[in-house]
């Protein structure tokens, strides 16, 4: 059975908005999605019920965060389809998540990471500035390019699933397949995938996956490291501090086992059991049925304006982004102009894939990026204002 | 160019918000940029073109396209614009101290102006009006309402000036609504330098005071104010005005040869000067200041707040 984003809507206060007696067209879902009520209301449940320390306080509030840190956790492996729900790691955002590996990953000097040519820049920069490692790179989507980088040295495959610049994948699962056997490691900037389509780790078999909570309905400033248990269980100790030891002397300590070992410090609570709740809220309307959704939406778009903008990517696969650029306006004219004149939130510019953009003298784009909650309604607006934008300014 | 329009908003808009500096600094760096041929870093001027055009878009495509296609032409002409328009109001604003009115000494415009650095019959008078201001009291002007009013109402005007003849409307309807609560007093204040029979005018109804035939007399001037001069010589529009209102017309005509009057007329301009009137009309209310015609509305809030205070409210 398919979605009813109609019903769906319902679910998300934010689409009641209106300004200036229009209501508002959220197209800017690859950022951030919007929030369903129930999200909205596990969160404020925490603040409001047991706003307490979890994995330390032995009182009944304590435990209680306890319980629904583990359910969370439990959620994900569902999701994800992993094996343990410890192979979890609580981040900030696939950004620290990618961090935390390039900084806590055994590296031997003259070892080689593996990147596509379409990086977000929190799956770029961390390469360019480790130093004794050769960060190589390939084309995105181009096996035969993939397959001629990947060397003896290369310790690290760190590649982006979707790009969130333009909607396309990398054929994930086969690159994971080759670098394997290489005896290469791999690590999926999962940012916009996870939330668009279904990811099975055991089926990928990725050593590592970062994903961020704000992308798939959960709360700002969450994000999960997976990681396979034995992969964790030999990083170096990189961010270390409360919660990390079971005990410690002034010159020894004993680290706790996964996860704890990997998530120092007090934790974003609300955050966690919030992104819990929204990634089971995805769950229940299943992945299958928001791609499907997605790609019509996506079609639609394109059918209508393939003609009249220039695509960033003519790629029939483009999950729900629509990168694209009109002759003549620059990419913040376009976003701005949505914005005023039919309240329609797209976002332009580089989107952190600055490298890409430069390699094809661009500046950039504007990127309207869909989602469950989107509607062919909307789409039909966004059409219309783009063919108006084209007709009468260019 | 835009960048230079958005400084001078934003700076003044950060005067009373805090909100808004950053955007005025960030006006102030695209501003010194282009002044140094530089690209705009921010690109305000962008985001603020996209933003107007794009607001356009939703009600007039055509508009929206004509302002983005031109946007850098437009830019200038708002700039040069707003920056005669600062000078004006700087100019209006130095006049407004100056004369008390925005229009300054020479032009006139909803305020007749008297200028008195040019000298003119009362030159005997100038000297009287350095030092500090006096205000005026109702003298033993004519006067229309309750005799021991707590709030009093003057007006300087001058019979040939077209603004207190526009005022005189208004003037009627709050003697009509206050005239139980408060005295209206006339006072002189003929301005010569404009217009040649003003004095004569004051005369004449001065003269009609004696008969207690003054609010009639003053009354038809107004009311006939364009006809005299224009189509009939001024001296001649007087004794036929006091014929028709029913004057003794011997000694109305005895009254305006001797200029009996030619002192009360001056000691009430000479009291208006002193109390920084610099053209008609001007009104006091229990001290407070109206210059020109204003809505009655204007009228209304300081009688009221004046009552108020006297506890007649």
């Amino acid at each position: 059975m398919g979605l009813n984003p109609e019903k769906l809507r319902k679910d998300f206060p934010i689409l009641d908005t209106k300004v200036k007696g229009r209501p508002i067209i959220y197209m800017d879902s690859a950022c951030q999605t919007l929030r369903p009520i129930q999200v909205i209301n596990k969160i404020n449940e925490y603040y409001n019920e047991y706003p307490v320390c979890g994995d330390r306080s032995q009182h009944k509030l304590g435990k209680r965060v306890d319980e629904e840190i583990a359910k969370a956790r439990k959620i994900f492996r569902k999701f994800f389809n992993a094996k343990h729900s410890e192979e979890f790691i609580f981040t900030k955002n696939t950004t620290e998540s990618i961090n935390i590996i390039a900084n806590a990953l055994k590296f031997k000097p003259g070892d080689a990471v593996l990147c596509s040519d379409k990086e977000h820049n929190s799956n770029l920069l961390q390469w360019q500035i480790k130093k004794d490692i050769k960060h190589n790179i390939f084309e995105f989507g181009n096996i035969e390019d993939f397959k001629s980088k990947l060397t003896k040295n290369t310790r690290l495959v760190s590649v982006v699933h979707t790009s969130n610049m333009d909607g396309t994948s990398n054929p994930i699962k086969e690159m994971i397949k080759i670098a394997h056997d290489n005896e290469s490691l791999v690590l999926i900037d999962g940012a916009q995938s996870a939330p668009h389509r279904e990811i099975n780790l055991k089926k990928l078999d990725a050593d590592f996956f970062a994903c961020s909570g704000h992308k798939m309905l959960g709360p700002s400033g969450t994000g999960l490291l997976f990681g396979k248990k034995e992969q964790l269980e030999n990083l170096n100790p990189f961010l270390v501090g409360g919660g990390t030891v079971e005990e410690s002397t002034y010159t020894t300590h004993h680290w706790e086992p996964l996860p704890n070992r990997i998530e120092p410090g007090l934790q974003n609570y609300a955050g966690i059991i919030g992104l819990g709740e929204a990634v089971h809220y995805l769950d229940k309307i299943r992945l299958k049925n928001i791609q499907k959704h997605e790609a019509n939406l996506n079609k639609k778009a394109t059918d209508a304006l393939g003609d009249v903008v220039d695509l960033i990517s003519k790629d029939q696969e483009r999950a729900g982004i629509f990168s694209f650029n009109i002759k003549n306006l620059t990419p913040h004219n376009i976003a701005i102009m949505l914005d005023n004149s039919a309240n329609i939130m797209i976002r332009s510019g580089a989107h952190c894939v600055h490298s890409w953009f430069n390699k094809h003298n661009m500046t950039g784009s504007a990127r309207a990026s869909f989602y469950f909650y989107n509607t062919e309604e909307e789409i039909d607006i966004f059409i219309e204002e783009i063919k108006k934008l084209r007709k009468h300014l260019t | 160019m835009i960048c230079i329009i958005a400084f001078v908003v934003f700076a003044v808009m950060a005067i009373f918000s805090a909100n808004y500096r950053p955007l005025a600094a960030e006006a102030f760096d695209c501003v010194f940029r282009k002044m140094t041929f530089r690209k705009c870093k921010t690109r305000l001027d962008e985001r603020i073109k996209s933003k107007i055009t794009g607001k356009l878009m939703g009600h007039t495509p055509k508009g929206a396209a004509f302002v983005f296609k031109r946007f850098e032409i437009l830019s200038w002409i708002f700039v040069i614009v707003t920056i005669v328009s600062l000078a004006y109001s700087g100019y209006s604003t130095y006049n407004y101290i100056q004369y008390g009115n925005c229009y300054g000494p020479e032009v006139t415009g909803g305020f007749c102006i008297y200028n008195a650095l040019e000298g003119e019959k009362f030159t005997e008078l100038q000297k009287k009006i350095e030092g500090e201001t006096i205000l005026p009291d109702a003298d033993d002007d004519p006067a229309i309402g309750l005799e021991d009013a707590k709030v009093t109402m003057i007006e300087f005007g001058c019979y040939s000036c077209p603004h207190t003849r526009e005022a005189q409307q208004i003037v009627r309807e709050v003697v009509s609504q206050y005239k139980d609560r408060i005295k209206f007093v006339f006072r002189d204040f003929p301005i010569e330098q404009i217009y040649g029979d003003a004095f004569l005018h004051a005369e004449a109804a001065n003269c009609a005071l004696e008969q207690d035939m003054f609010w009639e007399m003053h009354e038809l001037i107004f009311t006939e104010q364009e006809v005299c001069g224009e189509e009939v010589h001024p001296e001649d529009h007087i004794e036929d005005a006091a014929k028709r209102i029913g004057l003794n017309m011997k000694e109305f005509k005895k009254c305006m040869k001797e200029h009996r009057y030619k002192e009360e007329i001056e000691k009430d301009f000479n009291d208006g000067l002193k109390a920084g009137v610099s053209g008609t009309p001007t009104f006091f209310i229990n001290g407070r200041r109206i210059i020109g015609p204003k809505p009655i509305k204007a009228f209304q809030k300081i009688i009221d707040e004046e009552l108020e205070k006297a506890g007649e409210i």
